[in-house]
């Protein structure tokens, strides 16, 4: 997008650094999980103690990993869908299409982040087993995907209908 | 009415092109909506489908299997079974499909084997003289033996969906034959095709080079071993040995092969923490999904419907197969393993199925679907990496669908072929 | 009203039978008003899912494990502590009574309306090197026990070495001896065929820990007085009904690995090992010193 206008531009690169932000986090996520998982092992077979709180912490992270990297999934188009039968469309309806998935995506994560929070509250006296810390800090990962989706989906939204009253096209990010 | 809600929206969602996952989501918050339920209900579903343990495997086989590709593992099998089957007519097809058995013994994922030895082979097999279309064939089709050649991280799904009581170890050792199974149907079909293409062999490079790239690929073929092992001797867990077997490919590809830097490992990690997201948001959506298909009901109403129809053994598990060819074109496997496992598994069992054979049974159906469209991850992966157009592979792909829906009749029909081996071993 | 009931266990099982005579007695004095589904085996999901669910008012009755509700209602942990009931009839006595009224408005506190406590066993030792008479038969053994630290502790200060494993995993660790035993009621000690790997069955039966059937506060706010009144009746109804299928179901269970060549000991004194469990409430009541008086009344029951 050589033309697009500097406030899209600039919104981009936040966007871009709020989704490698995203992907650090789950990247260390990943990265404790497996050296965590390695203790447990040399814990349980050779020290003969299994430290408890490893799988906790492990189911912890997994959500973590997930609901990040989803949401870094919606900012990059990188998540499986049928886009086959949108590609045979006229191009007017496909990108009508796309439009139209962004801001029924933008709601879904807007909703997602509403009830997930209300989810976090409900929890927040349950105790995870073996952590002590609360339950609600697991649906938090889906809170946090929740309000990301909604971020990445909803300026994209913004993004299409500028381009198109701007007359210029909006260029897709990268699909697989 | 709810059920006819959640299953329009998801079928308009996936129509639209809304990514799966995420209209999965949608579908069923909507039927939550409609039901009067709290509509956090969704998440809660969706976060504690994720939070299983036995589920902690899939990023360490993940993790090992990208390990294979950056860290140089992948392209020593490659090697391997070059020396060793590459001089047969149309050799490099059945390099691809044995590497395949070798590979899918390590990462058990499809996607992973596709582009960790497609991105290898294709281009190879495109500059020795054969047709585009036909080393993605083969090479996508081939990818779908590692998912029932152990260890696999579907398996693992369908244990999990099966609400345990399904023994890993037996489901791992249950796969062997049938994997094998598959890759000889398939290298059948390239071979009839190869003579008909008049497509090269390759010289056999002599004993002594088989021997000698066999020694660089069995420290890789070891990361297979100690999971698969540790599994069925018992002493790991199968998320500790997909913990111990990723940690084990990290130390061989960075200390001992040396061929994997900084940024190999960089990239290896993202690359899973990607895969993984994909994966388990769908298996995380999947359950809410699932949680109203048991809601309304629908395996105790799909069981009296079919079995209504016939209780006739060979008819069911034909109508069985032909549902699932249908929804795995239409859907991810993941996903599907999740939610047909509880609708089927009951039926079969009453006919007397063996519930391990009917897993290897549905994720070898369910892996054809990976390679059909129009929701065919491993086609699309294949025809990326080969820079063909789907259309053009889809073509000349018919050989290779028979030669699997042959493998799939035998091990639908024949319980010895997936529960001899297990039957030897286990007791 | 379509109510929604959640159930872990297969169809066929005592939880299941009392869970299904509750529904249809219900359904049958309110004339049909009041009509519902038991969901068995698990299909909606986990005891921890549930439980939210319950609370939410997803679900409307379900029968709860007391051990996992801890999370979620901390008082009902008191259950798991090992030996807090001295016999299966005294913990019928004590939950009947005092107890499971203390236990009640814990829950109720929650958004559950306990309506009764069924009985799911003692819990006993099983391995395969010898009988277990006294603690120090104990000595060196590693034993499998749920993931709790109280487990792992109470295995540990028999001069075990307590392991938390997942369930799945028993049968085929007792046969490779990466544990020696475990420990669970006859009925599952039998259906899991851990009795065929793990030969000495010794009825230390140092944890009972009831189920409740529950109800959500919701659905229950719900009813009119007359109905709530129903619905109580038909808990404790079916809560009787559920204790006598149990006892049956546990003296067939250990008729089947009697035939099985397992060797049953009886342990006639306990006090050995009620004694070394002295660390395990220290160590409960320190870091939980608002069960005091909950422990106590459990604890000093006779
Ligand atoms: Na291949
Ligand atoms: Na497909």
């Amino acid at each position: 997008m050589e033309d697009a206008p500097r406030w899209m531009k600039q919104t981009e690169r936040v966007l871009d650094g709020l989704s490698f932000l995203c992907m650090l986090i789950a990247s260390i996520a990943l990265v404790v999980l497996i050296v965590t998982f390695g203790w447990l092992v040399f814990g349980r077979y050779v020290l003969n103690s299994t430290p408890t709180w490893v799988e906790q912490l492990a189911l912890l992270l997994i959500c973590y990993i997930t609901y990040l990297g989803a949401a870094v999934g919606i900012h990059d188009n990188t998540h499986l869908g049928v886009t086959i039968f949108r590609d045979m469309m006229p191009a007017k309806i496909n990108s009508f299409l796309r439009l139209l998935i962004d801001i029924i995506l933008a709601a879904f994560g807007l909703i997602m982040m509403i009830a997930s929070i209300d989810l976090v509250v409900f929890g927040w006296s349950t105790l995870l087993p073996m952590l002590s810390i609360p339950e609600g800090v697991r649906s938090l990962s889906a809170a946090l995907c929740g309000g990301l989706v909604f971020i990445f989906a909803g300026t994209r939204v913004a993004f299409r209908i500028a381009c198109h009253v701007h007359g210029k096209t909006y260029v897709e990010r990268g699909l697989i | 009415m709810g059920l006819a809600i959640l299953l329009g929206i998801f079928a308009v969602g996936v129509v639209l092109g809304i990514p799966v996952a995420f209209a999965m989501g949608i579908a069923a918050l909507t039927a939550f909506w409609y039901e009067g339920f709290p509509l956090l209900l969704t998440f809660q579903r969706s976060v504690s489908g994720i939070s299983v343990f036995s589920l902690l495997a899939i990023p360490f086989f993940i993790f090992a299997g990208e390990l294979m590709l950056h860290g140089g593992i992948a392209m020593r099998l490659v090697r391997f079974a070059q020396t060793l089957v590459g001089h047969v007519r149309g050799g490099l097809a059945t390099v691809n499909i044995f590497s395949s058995m070798l590979f899918g013994g390590i990462s058990g994922s499809a996607i992973a084997d596709i582009s960790a030895l497609g991105s290898i082979q294709i281009p190879m097999m495109k500059e020795r003289g054969y047709h585009p279309d036909y080393a993605v064939n083969v090479t996508v089709t081939s990818s779908i033996a590692g998912i029932v050649i152990p260890p696999s991280h579907n398996m693992i799904i369908f244990a999990v969906a099966a609400g345990g009581g399904i023994s890993i170890s037996k489901l791992f050792l249950a796969g062997v034959v049938p994997g094998i199974l598959m890759c000889v149907c398939l290298a059948v079909a390239a071979y009839i095709i190869a003579i008909k293409r008049e497509y090269p062999a390759e010289a056999f490079p002599g004993w002594k080079a088989v021997w000698v790239s066999s020694l660089h690929a069995v420290p890789g073929l070891i990361t297979a071993i100690i999971i698969v092992g540790g599994v069925l001797s018992g002493v790991f867990t199968v998320t500790e040995s997909g913990a111990f077997g990723a940690i084990y490919a990290l130390l061989l590809t960075f200390f001992v092969y040396r061929s994997l830097d900084w940024e190999g490992f960089k990239t290896s990690v993202v690359s899973s923490v990607r895969t993984t997201a994909m994966v388990m948001v769908l298996i995380g959506f999947a359950s809410s999904f699932a949680y109203l298909l048991a809601l309304y009901q629908v395996p105790d109403k799909l069981s009296s419907f079919m079995l209504g129809i016939s209780s006739e053994k060979i008819f069911v598990l034909l109508m069985i197969n032909v549902m699932l060819l249908v929804l795995g074109m239409i859907m991810d496997m993941a996903a599907l393993i999740l939610i047909c496992t509880p609708i089927f598994l009951p039926i079969v069992k009453d006919l007397g199925m063996d519930p391990t054979q009917f897993g290897i049974m549905l994720l070898v159906n369910l892996g054809l679907g990976l390679c059909t469209p129009p929701v065919g991850t491993c086609l699309f992966v294949g025809c990326a990496v080969g820079r063909v157009k789907i259309e053009e592979t889809l073509k000349t792909i018919w050989p290779f669908y028979l030669a699997i829906l042959a493998a799939l009749i035998l091990i639908t029909y024949v319980p010895a072929v997936s529960l001899y081996l297990p039957s030897l071993l286990i007791d | 009203k379509d109510w929604r009931g959640w159930n872990i266990h297969v169809e066929d099982y005592p939880v299941s039978h009392g869970m299904e005579a509750f529904m249809a007695e219900v359904e049958e004095k309110t004339g049909g008003e009041i009509k519902g589904k038991v969901f068995h085996a698990g299909v909606l999901g986990s005891q921890p899912d549930a439980i939210e669910q319950l609370r939410l008012g997803a679900l409307d009755f379900a029968v709860f494990s007391l051990g996992p509700m801890g999370q979620a209602v901390p008082a009902t942990n008191v259950v798991s502590l090992p030996f807090i009931f001295k016999s299966i009839p005294q913990m019928y006595e004590l939950m009947d009574g005092a107890g499971g009224a203390a236990l009640g408005e814990a829950l109720e506190e929650k958004g559950i309306v306990a309506l009764g406590y069924y009985d799911a066993g003692a819990r006993s030792f099983y391995n395969s090197i010898q009988p277990i008479n006294t603690p120090a038969d104990v000595e060196g053994m590693k034993i499998r026990v749920m993931n709790n630290d109280l487990f792992v502790d109470m295995v540990n200060n028999l001069g075990g070495n307590g392991t938390p494993m997942a369930f799945a995993e028993v049968y085929q660790s007792i046969k490779n001896n990466t544990v020696d035993g475990a420990e669970n009621n006859p009925p599952s000690y039998e259906s899991t065929s851990h009795f065929e790997v793990a030969q000495f069955y010794s009825l230390t039966q140092h944890l009972i820990i009831p189920e409740c059937l529950c109800m959500s506060k919701k659905a229950f706010d719900a009813l009119t007085p007359e109905q709530q009144e129903i619905v109580k009746t038909a808990g404790k109804n079916s809560t009787d009904l559920q204790r006598k299928l149990w006892g049956e179901r546990e003296a067939a269970s250990m008729e089947i690995i009697k035939a099985g060549g397992v060797q049953v000991n009886e342990i006639a004194d306990k006090s050995a090992f009620q004694a070394a469990m002295g660390p395990v409430y220290d160590g409960y009541l320190a870091a939980n010193s608002d069960m005091t008086d909950l422990v106590n009344l459990f604890r000093n029951a006779d």
